[in-house]
């Protein structure tokens, strides 16, 4: 059976990719984010996974708002880059995890939950910026296969936080009953705290970012307890995307030990942090 | 995914005093209301309240039942989602506080809870509304229904109650400090006091009310307690108040932004960046956009992009072709310079 090696917490701010493409990274301002994810490369490489499940949004790049899924996950083969508007990014097509994909898909609809199944698609600086981080930017091709879950947290009625916990759950039953060897991580995207728009934008909040990596370990139901609305308040606007942690925590088991934890802000206007979760009692 | 909700009665009432919140809630909310006729300290009465429920659980408490709340959290802190303190406290009994309530218990004891009501109730409203019948009927039945066992083990639970200040700095789940405006028992400065001393906690005034502003002004209150329990969407005929000055992306916005987030999109194909860098006026055409629209775009007026319905997402398109930065856009909407924008929003130092 596949098996669920570490759950993985990581920011996708666009400007992180975009530091590194410039060459940015050694810079005074980013410096202190970037050393901070060597622990969680090194984790990454040191445990050599075989699958990626990685939980982000599309950021008005391959869904328009003329359909908008609040769940959907991908069962193709490959997932090209897209071009966000600032032209193509030199970085390879990801693999897909097609069986797996179709997997999770009938675990999740078999436990109530009625996902969108995509079979095409390019996947956005949601997805890239994570991967990127754990596993560095490869010439050719990626080390593992992925499987993204699609997660709509801008176009309201955006999901409940509790329901992306519970998300993870039926993902973790999925990993629990794959015919296969295979090493599985799960990877939940986005924030920290940020807002871009509105007068409030600009807003961060260090302080609810450092005892939300505290909670999503140690206290994850006090995070599915909370409503939209507290995340928008405490998180800011677009800090709401936090919630997508919590499909990669209810994966895990109920005790996890904090093998990494960093925060860093602000990355651009975002609160940044990541986070190496591995399942059993510290 | 319903929360659940334990309401806290105060001393003498029952569940009489949540009536309009508890109907107004139930379609969206597992409900129940602490029975504290019985308890004769607060420890047994937040311990009851617990037991209530299995797991998180959302505490509502008013006078004595929030002080009952305070301690529910203080006895299970990782089970508290979230904190309403209604018209009530979070110190101990004061000197004066055994004459006054043993006054009352005394004139119980020779007159009857009848008696007792009459003399109770009053003080306790809006000073406009002390013989409204509205009020003084309804809560005269609910005290008179408690006996002078149930008073007497209450006040008794009151004058011996827990210092609760020390709790209030550790409490980390959201929490609604709630006090109507003219509560002559409670005073709002306490209210004020209380909400400044719990992290993050909002402060709720309720206009027009007295000490028992759940039963004085039921509408308002429970529009409250919706809005902050994050479900004002789910009941019918109310509209939920949102975070100040953060626009959510909701249907209306959905709908008004439409045609311009298309055309922001638009700008992912090359040969569409291509038409607006050579004609933009023609571009935006395409995609009919009225006269104001098409201003807020060519003026790359972003606050204005954002309340006409523009989505960030959508809009930074337009930043790729005539790059600005994420920080400008969001200093320009915050109304401030780039420079004090970085300095006071985001910890820059610049």
């Amino acid at each position: 059976m596949a098996q669920l090696i570490g759950g993985l917490g990581s920011s996708h701010v666009p400007s992180i990719t975009a530091a590194l493409d410039k060459g940015l990274s050694q810079s005074p301002d980013w410096k202190p984010f970037f050393d901070g994810t060597e622990a969680g490369k090194a984790w990454v490489r040191a445990h050599n996974p075989d699958v990626a499940v990685v939980i982000f949004n599309d950021h008005a790049n391959a869904f328009f708002l003329d359909r908008v899924p609040t769940f959907a996950v991908g069962c193709a083969d490959s997932y090209e880059p897209i071009d966000e508007g600032w032209g193509p990014r030199a970085i390879p097509t990801f693999s897909g995890h097609a069986e797996f994909g179709w997997h999770l898909l009938d675990t999740m609809v078999e436990n109530s939950f009625d996902p969108m199944i995509v079979q095409e698609i390019k996947v956005d600086h949601g997805m890239q910026v994570p991967m990127e981080l754990f596993f560095g930017r490869p010439e050719t091709a990626w080390p593992v296969k992925v499987v993204p879950i699609f997660v709509n947290v801008i176009q309201f009625p955006i999901p409940l936080p509790a329901r992306c916990h519970e998300l993870g759950k039926v993902l973790r039953r999925a990993i629990d009953s794959f015919p296969g060897d295979e090493r599985i991580v799960v990877i939940g995207t986005g924030g920290l705290s940020h807002q871009l728009q509105g007068a409030r934008a600009g807003f961060i909040n260090p302080e609810a970012d450092r005892q939300f990596l505290l909670d999503i370990a140690a206290n994850p139901a006090r995070l599915a307890a909370l409503t939209r609305e507290d995340y928008v308040r405490l998180y800011g606007s677009e800090g709401a995307e936090m919630m997508m942690w919590l499909v990669m925590r209810g994966a895990m088991d109920d005790a996890v030990r904090v093998h990494h934890s960093h925060y860093h802000a602000p990355a651009s206007m975002t609160g940044a942090a990541m986070l190496v979760l591995e399942n059993g009692a510290g | 995914m319903r929360p659940q909700i334990v309401f806290l009665p105060g001393l003498l009432c029952d569940s009489r005093v949540f009536a309009a919140q508890v109907a107004a809630l139930s379609p969206v909310a597992d409900i129940k209301v602490a029975d504290f006729s019985q308890d004769a300290s607060i420890e047994a009465m937040a311990a009851r309240a617990l037991r209530l429920f299995e797991g998180a659980v959302t505490l509502i408490g008013f006078s004595m039942g929030g002080r009952a709340a305070l301690e529910a959290f203080r006895q299970a802190p990782e089970r508290i989602a979230r904190l309403c303190l209604m018209d009530t406290g979070a110190a101990p009994a004061k000197d004066s506080e055994a004459e006054t309530r043993g006054a009352l218990l005394a004139l119980a004891r020779a007159e009857g809870m009848a008696a007792l009501a009459r003399q109770w109730l009053p003080p306790m409203l809006h000073p406009d509304r002390e013989a409204d019948p509205a009020l003084i009927v309804p809560l005269g039945a609910m005290v008179e229904a408690a006996t002078l066992a149930q008073a007497e083990r209450q006040i008794g639970a009151l004058l011996a109650r827990p210092d609760a200040r020390g709790l209030l700095a550790e409490i980390r789940c959201p929490v609604l400090v709630m006090v109507g405006r003219q509560d002559r028992w409670a005073p709002l400065a306490q209210h004020e006091a209380l909400a400044a001393a719990i992290p993050g906690a909002e402060l709720a005034i309720i206009e027009d009310a007295g000490h028992f502003a759940p039963v004085e002004r039921p509408e308002a209150v429970t529009r409250a307690l919706a809005r902050w329990l994050g479900v004002g969407d789910q009941m019918a005929g109310e509209a939920a108040d949102r975070i100040p000055d953060s626009p959510i992306f909701d249907r209306a916005r959905q709908r008004r932004g439409y045609r311009l987030n298309k055309m922001a999109m638009g700008l992912c194909e090359p040969a569409n960046r291509d038409a607006f860098r050579s004609d933009e006026p023609a571009y935006l055409a395409r995609f009919a956009l009225d006269e104001t629209e098409i201003a807020a775009v060519m003026r790359r007026d972003w606050r204005e992009m954002v309340r006409l319905g523009g989505n960030v997402f959508h809009l930074l398109k337009i930043s790729a072709i005539d790059p600005v930065r994420m920080t400008e856009i969001g200093a320009h909407q915050a109304g401030m310079d780039h420079d004090v924008f970085l300095r006071e929003r985001l910890g820059k130092k610049t």
